[in-house]
């Protein structure tokens, strides 16, 4: 009797546990799906939120909700003046930052949203062209929802390797991580569209260039060793051998896909600050723009030195371009700082000696196969 | 050797049964934020802290059972008294209560602080830790062998965790760790006593030791026990130094719970969330196994049923559960706690063995 009696207690006071925490049910809570970042007018932030709202027949509906104020908090409190719902950020997919904003600094949103337990470490954080408030504003004819969709465009590319990574977790591992700087994807405004169009280069927290969508293959090459992620590259006619081709062409174009790439750094000349970055890559061709056999053991080295000379050079011109604004996408300052004992390395100092060190690239590309038809 | 106790057969259990023991004693909330505190004295180094740190939990345990190897059945605290005489070993016996007691409040307080950071900011302290000492109460009253019982479960729990760090490991930098040994000794070594709130629990063998059946059996599990602790705790390093650039684990509180937010199923959108709950019954034991020591220690200074006892334990500690209530008074307490426990279990076993050696020594030349 006297353990029914306890258990009974137990079993209450577990009920009421339940009861004492604060209760979110979903057709009273607005959902954020994604939130974008904007200069304010007067203040120093403009927030923008995607709401869903789901009602108790699991139709839902989505709004588009901005406030301006100093902090970003304060812009989440201000949007909840303007909903019925109480406003939670449990669900939240990405983060847009206004260009405007992203050349000012995000590292203090970094910082905010890591402070936040209720916004995930999965996030997508990316830049827009422009302002983020009228991306998310439009009314797109054939988007219903468009925080879900920006994120499965995000997701879609990243988890392809069509594109950097930027989860909340890695933007923040890069921003926090002396001699390695941020990369993250710039969406716009495609007529009825949103799109990818291209990557941002931080210096530390600010904003400092740009990359075209193309050299996402590049700056992901550098970054890390990846399997899939089409790409396509021009080869001038003047780097391949007459024997290769029937007739003089200017350029030809060829797409492959990486089955494999490994990606080795070596720091040759600590003093003189001399990277070698050497690029094993097995790849398959997709499509080439003009009639090569690569069936034939001579042509397919042929066109591979040719591949191997042009991907240097576009890497090569990555790397110039992040030295000329300053940021290490590469993170080779991390390279630096783990083989130089004792480096005791700073961001400025970083950022003084990446301006002038000098890289190496070498590829090695491989051609495996080339499709099911010669 | 008045003091030896002599233990019912039907309280006893398996000498196998301590791997469980050691391994869920150990493993509580330390865990959870451990990394960021290693990593400040050691920097990328600090998994070499957690190695050195295993190992002395080896060689201490050496000394514990050295000393209890000195008497043929008796705890801690009859060896206290045997050693240092009636007085002196009850003033011993206390403080080592109140060190226990107070491992048992971190442990509450410190869970207490995580469930309201992450999950329920508005549940009140008072609150969670009344509920969590009734759970305390109600396993307690159940005895030694039921407390066991909850140890295997949370072991299993704890193990369950683990393939969970395999997530987070497809964002691994390891070159994150290069190039090794740049920190100095003596900040290893400032690493690994800062291991020592993490690494507490294993001292319960000296209070649990007289219930072991078969005790020639001992060594095996004990120091498998402690072994696989640290190779969690290595496992769960090694990836959050990676995982993590190195400002960014120095700010995280609780960087194996933030390891656990990328962490995405289909029918979880937030694994943390789960992991949090679950964790309630990773440090059920913690909490059993101090409150039944600060027991043994209890009866024998007063006489008190179990029952009595922890109804007043945990009244005591319900009450002194409203006087941390901010991050920085709990840290503070975690400091304060751990310096304390640095001395009481990787320094006191050996002067205890010392001391235990020579007592045994002139009391067999008398005799």
């Amino acid at each position: 009797m006297k353990r029914i009696l306890c258990f009974s207690v137990l079993i209450l006071l577990g009920i009421s546990l339940t009861g004492c925490a604060e209760v979110k049910l979903l057709e009273r809570v607005g959902l954020t799906t994604l939130i974008g970042f904007d200069l304010g007018e007067k203040e120093d932030v403009e927030t923008t939120a995607v709401v869903r709202q789901v009602g108790t027949n699991l139709e839902s509906t989505v709004s588009i909700i901005s406030a301006e104020n100093e902090t970003t908090e304060g812009t989440g409190s201000k949007i909840n003046y303007r909903t019925a719902e109480k406003i939670v950020s449990g669900q939240v997919r990405g983060v847009l930052f206004g260009e405007e904003l992203a050349k000012k600094g995000i590292g203090h949103y970094i910082d905010t949203m890591l402070k936040n337990p209720t916004i995930s470490d999965g996030i997508y954080l990316t830049v827009v062209e422009g302002e983020a408030r009228p991306v998310l504003e439009f009314q797109y004819a054939n988007i219903p929802e468009i925080g879900e969709h920006i994120y499965k465009l995000l997701k879609q590319n990243i988890q392809n390797e069509q594109m950097v990574s930027s989860t909340l977790h890695e933007v923040a591992f890069d921003y926090y991580t002396v001699g390695r700087d941020i990369a993250i994807p710039i969406i716009k405004r495609d007529q009825e569209l949103v799109s990818i169009s291209g990557i941002a280069l931080f210096d530390s927290s600010k904003m400092v260039g740009t990359l075209s969508v193309e050299d996402s293959f590049y700056v992901k090459l550098g970054q890390e060793n990846f399997r899939a992620g089409r790409n396509e590259i021009i080869i001038k006619g003047d780097d391949l051998p007459s024997s290769l081709l029937p007739t003089q062409v200017d350029e030809i174009s060829i797409v492959f896909d990486p089955i494999k790439t490994k990606k080795k750094v070596k720091l040759v000349n600590p003093e003189q600050l001399e990277f070698d970055i050497h690029i094993k890559m097995q790849a398959r061709i997709l499509e080439i723009k003009q009639n090569i056999n690569v069936g034939q053991a001579k042509n397919a080295e042929l066109l591979e030195k040719a591949i191997n000379k042009r991907l240097e050079s576009e890497i090569g011109r990555v790397i110039a371009y992040s030295q000329e604004v300053g940021s290490d996408i590469y993170g080779l300052g991390e390279y630096y700082r783990s083989v130089v004992r004792h480096s005791n390395l700073t961001e400025e100092k970083w950022h003084e000696l990446y301006k002038d060190l000098n890289v190496n690239i070498d590829v090695d590309f491989t051609l495996i196969r080339s499709g099911v038809f010669e | 050797m008045k003091t030896n106790l002599h233990i019912h057969p039907s309280e006893t259990f398996n000498a196998f049964m301590l791997f469980f023991i050691i391994q869920s004693a150990q493993i509580g909330v330390g865990i959870q934020g451990f990394q960021r505190i290693i990593y400040q004295d050691a920097k990328h180094d600090a998994w070499i802290s957690v190695v050195l740190a295993g190992l002395a939990t080896h060689i201490i345990a050496i000394f514990m059972l050295k000393t209890l190897h000195l008497y043929d059945s008796n705890d801690l605290y009859g060896i206290h008294q045997d050693v240092y005489g009636k007085w002196i070993g009850n003033f011993l016996n206390s403080l080592y209560i109140l060190y226990i007691s107070s491992a048992f409040f971190a442990v509450m307080m410190n869970y207490a602080e995580v469930v309201q950071s992450w999950v329920f900011p508005n549940l009140k302290t008072w609150f969670l830790v009344a509920s969590l000492l009734l759970i305390v109460v109600y396993s307690f009253t159940g005895g030694l062998r039921v407390i066991v019982g909850i140890c295997f479960f949370s072991f299993v729990f704890s193990i369950i965790l683990l393939p969970v760090l395999g997530f987070p490991m497809k964002y691994i930098e390891p070159r994150s760790l290069l190039p090794v040994l740049e920190a100095d000794m003596s900040e290893i070594f400032k690493g690994v006593k800062s291991m020592t709130f993490t690494i507490v629990g294993f001292e319960i063998l000296y209070v649990i030791y007289p219930f072991i059946k078969d005790k020639e059996n001992v060594n095996k599990p004990l120091h498998l026990g402690l072994f696989l602790t640290t190779i969690i705790y290595l496992a769960v390093m090694l990836v959050s130094l990676t995982y993590f650039s190195g400002e960014q684990l120095s700010k995280t509180i609780w960087a194996t719970l933030t390891l656990f937010s990328i962490v995405k199923f289909p029918f979880v959108e937030r694994m943390e969330y789960i992991v949090i709950c679950f964790w309630m019954l990773i440090i059920l034991p913690n909490l059993c196994l101090f409150v039944w020591t600060a027991y043994r220690g209890t009866i024998r200074i007063v006489n008190i049923s179990a029952k009595k006892f922890v109804w007043i334990f945990s009244f005591i500690t319900f009450i002194a559960s409203f006087s941390l209530t901010t991050r920085i008074q709990i840290n503070m307490f975690n400091n304060h706690f751990s310096r304390i426990a640095f001395y009481t279990i990787f320094v006191y076993p050996i002067l205890l063995y010392v001391v235990a050696k020579i007592k045994n020594k002139v009391n067999k030349r008398k005799a």
